[in-house]
């Protein structure tokens, strides 16, 4: 068994770390204030090549693969978890068009997303919920060479900034399909924000997406109609919940430096906090379940690039999403408590990687749909 | 018109961190077990140089490093940040080799590599800091050597820097070939991109060891070395808080008072 990264892994990740700590540390404020979309960071992520390193060299992706994805979400999330969060969400419509895209989608597409020219988001969640993307009431009927598509998504991550959104929609009463919608289509539009905690800032919007008799041209339909679900399950398999586990691990890891070094500055009664027992037995919890997340995490990314289909290996990116997102939380209460009053500050950063760790609870599917699908593929699927 | 460029790069304990490192006291080194490792900051900003030098000039740039099979990685690295060739200088008989060795083992690369017009090193390393191997190595090729804070001007033949001192610069121009230690300031450093780190991954980097190099095995390693660290200690600091009471101006001047007293040059 080998756990030693590749030399281009170790690159990738100390360059990301020094892209994260020069391009983003220093503007965390910025990012965190109510305002307009910093596209021009997303931009330089993009040039750095963070885009598309799942799709192939000839569309303008690196292929460098999902660990390392995975590692470049966790080394984002670190300094940012927003950033993190973006970059996971910007490899969900490559992958989906790489993976299951006609050729004539992958030409229109691909090298625009890759270089940063168009940015895209997933939107599945209606009303009824995200986790049963078979009860959406978004409805697509033919009409010649046109979809029109009626219908509301909601919690659609950057939805009033993207460019191309792939949305599922009914093409029949037990039949899904997924389309490619541009921003510019007929009787499309964004609607409100939503008033999550994390939306307040310039760098998380989440909005309300309306389809009023939108016209979506018939070949930007992803795969075969009635067959969507398989592609946009795959997707988010594949790149949403890993893509979700590694943010949370990186702001595991962030939070767990920030406290790491204020327990060994912080000095109460003559003593470092870090020479505290009681404040010892939290840390070393801290660094054993951050390796725990790791082991989780690396082992999935390692399976994707052994081409393991998502299908294959639910268990497996459940856990890594489960076990990540739960940790973010609980590594950044225990360090709350560690900070004492300075926790809930806005002046410190922990309170601020609280926001997009609570939204990751929900997304990519929630924590207890992991939990039964971890159960179904260990103990069996359910007969009730 | 054609210039040909050698980068001489360290591979060094990440200075993000020297807080976890530890001392050897019997061995007088450092403990760089479980210490990531970079390219010395330095030596960042002197290929920097090199490849906006290279990107006006038609030429090579060849980017070598003296260090164990680790440095590979550092090697790797530069030729995904746009080296064209990449050599590890490697064998056992190099462990324990003060900065005179490394000139001299640099110099034996850098005569092997054969023709070259620009040699560019960082100025100093974050482990060693010594800033020696600039000068000594263009000794030893019998070059100039100058520091530079910028490259004002380039052609085939000279080139004109700007040389840092204590309270001003020097421009300086010389005849190429020169060897040039660059200082942080001279430039800001692209990062490679993902496609560049995948391009390189399976390229060919050389492994030259003593043979190769045709150096004398008397003069290189611990024994070949004219110096020695007798001893290493770590800098032991103490904060210590004062409060100063009093209008914003009195206490303006009872701080400029007290950095006096403890030995600040504030002329």
């Amino acid at each position: 068994m080998d756990f030693s990264f590749k030399r281009e892994q170790e690159i990738l990740r100390r360059t990301v770390r020094e892209f994260a700590e020069n391009e983003i540390a220093p503007r965390v404020d910025y990012f965190d204030e109510p305002g307009e979309f910093p596209f021009e960071t997303a931009k330089k992520m993009a040039d750095l090549g963070l885009i598309g390193m799942t799709v192939p060299k000839e569309y303008g992706g690196s292929a460098m693969g999902h660990l390392a994805r995975m590692i470049a979400t966790e080394e984002l999330a670190r300094v940012y978890t927003a950033w993190g969060s973006h970059h996971r969400g910007f490899e969900i419509i490559p992958y989906l068009i790489s993976t299951y895209g006609s050729d004539q989608q992958k030409e229109k597409y691909l090298r625009k997303l890759c270089k940063g020219e168009l940015f895209s988001q997933l939107a599945i969640t209606e009303q009824i919920g995200g986790s049963d993307p078979l009860g959406i009431q978004t409805t697509a009927k033919l009409e010649r060479d046109e979809y029109v598509i009626n219908g509301r998504k909601v919690f659609a991550t950057r939805g009033e900034i993207s460019d191309l959104i792939g949305v599922t929609a009914k093409t029949g009463e037990k039949s899904i399909s997924t389309f490619l919608m541009e921003k510019g289509f007929p009787g499309f539009k964004a609607g409100r924000r939503e008033r999550l905690i994390s939306t307040m800032s310039r760098t998380m919007p989440i909005n309300e997406l309306i389809f009023d008799n939108c016209r979506v041209p018939r070949e930007n339909m992803v795969g075969v109609e009635g067959k969507g679900l398989g592609p946009v399950l795959g997707a988010v398999g594949a790149i949403g919940r890993t893509g979700g586990a590694a943010l949370c691990l990186g702001t595991s890891i962030g939070a767990f430096e920030d406290v790491l070094k204020y327990a060994k500055e912080r000095v109460v009664a003559g003593r470092a906090l870090s020479s505290i027992e009681s404040i010892r037995f939290r840390l070393g919890d801290m660094a054993m379940r951050i390796d725990i997340g790791k082991l989780l995490n690396y082992k999935t990314g390692w399976l994707l690039d052994q081409r393991k289909h998502p299908r294959e290996i639910t268990k497996e990116t459940a856990s890594c999403k489960l076990y990540n997102s739960e940790l973010a939380v609980d590594v950044i209460l225990k360090a709350i408590e560690i900070f004492g009053g300075y926790g809930t500050s806005a002046d410190f950063p922990i309170i601020r990687r609280m926001k997009s760790a609570l939204d990751a609870i929900a997304a990519a599917g929630s924590n207890n749909i992991m939990r039964l699908m971890i159960a179904n593929a260990t103990v069996g699927e359910s007969v009730a | 018109m054609t210039l040909n460029i050698v980068v001489c790069i360290k591979q060094v304990p990440d200075p993000k961190h020297f807080s976890e490192i530890t001392m050897d006291p019997v061995k007088h080194t450092i403990r760089r077990e479980g210490i990531p490792s970079v390219i010395n900051p330095c030596d960042r900003h002197a290929l920097e140089e090199g490849l906006r030098i290279r990107e006006k000039f038609t030429g090579k740039l060849v980017v070598i490093s003296m260090g164990p099979t680790q440095a590979l990685e550092a090697l790797q690295e530069a030729l995904a940040i746009g080296a064209d060739e990449a050599i590890l200088l490697c064998d056992k008989a190099f462990a324990g080799s003060d900065t005179l060795v490394t000139s001299y083992v640099l110099g034996a690369a850098i005569g092997k590599i054969g023709a070259f017009d620009l040699v560019l090193c960082g100025n100093e390393t974050v482990d060693g800091g010594t800033g020696h191997v600039g000068a000594q190595l263009a000794e030893l090729l019998g070059i100039p050597h100058v520091q530079a804070s910028n490259i004002k001007f380039i052609d085939e033949r000279s080139l004109t820097v700007k040389m840092p001192i204590e309270h001003g610069y020097l421009d300086i121009s010389l005849k190429l070939p020169a060897v040039i230690s660059v200082t942080e300031q001279i430039n800001r450093y692209r990062l490679p991109t993902v496609w560049a780190i995948v391009e390189v991954a399976g390229r060919e980097i050389k492994i030259w060891d003593c043979e190769d190099l045709e150096v004398d095995t008397s003069k290189v390693g611990s024994d070949g070395s004219p110096t020695e660290v007798t001893g290493i200690f770590e800098h032991k600091f103490k904060r210590r808080v004062e409060f100063l009471r009093g209008s914003p101006e009195e206490m303006a001047k009872q701080a400029v008072v007290k950095l006096r007293q403890l030995g600040g040059d504030m002329k």
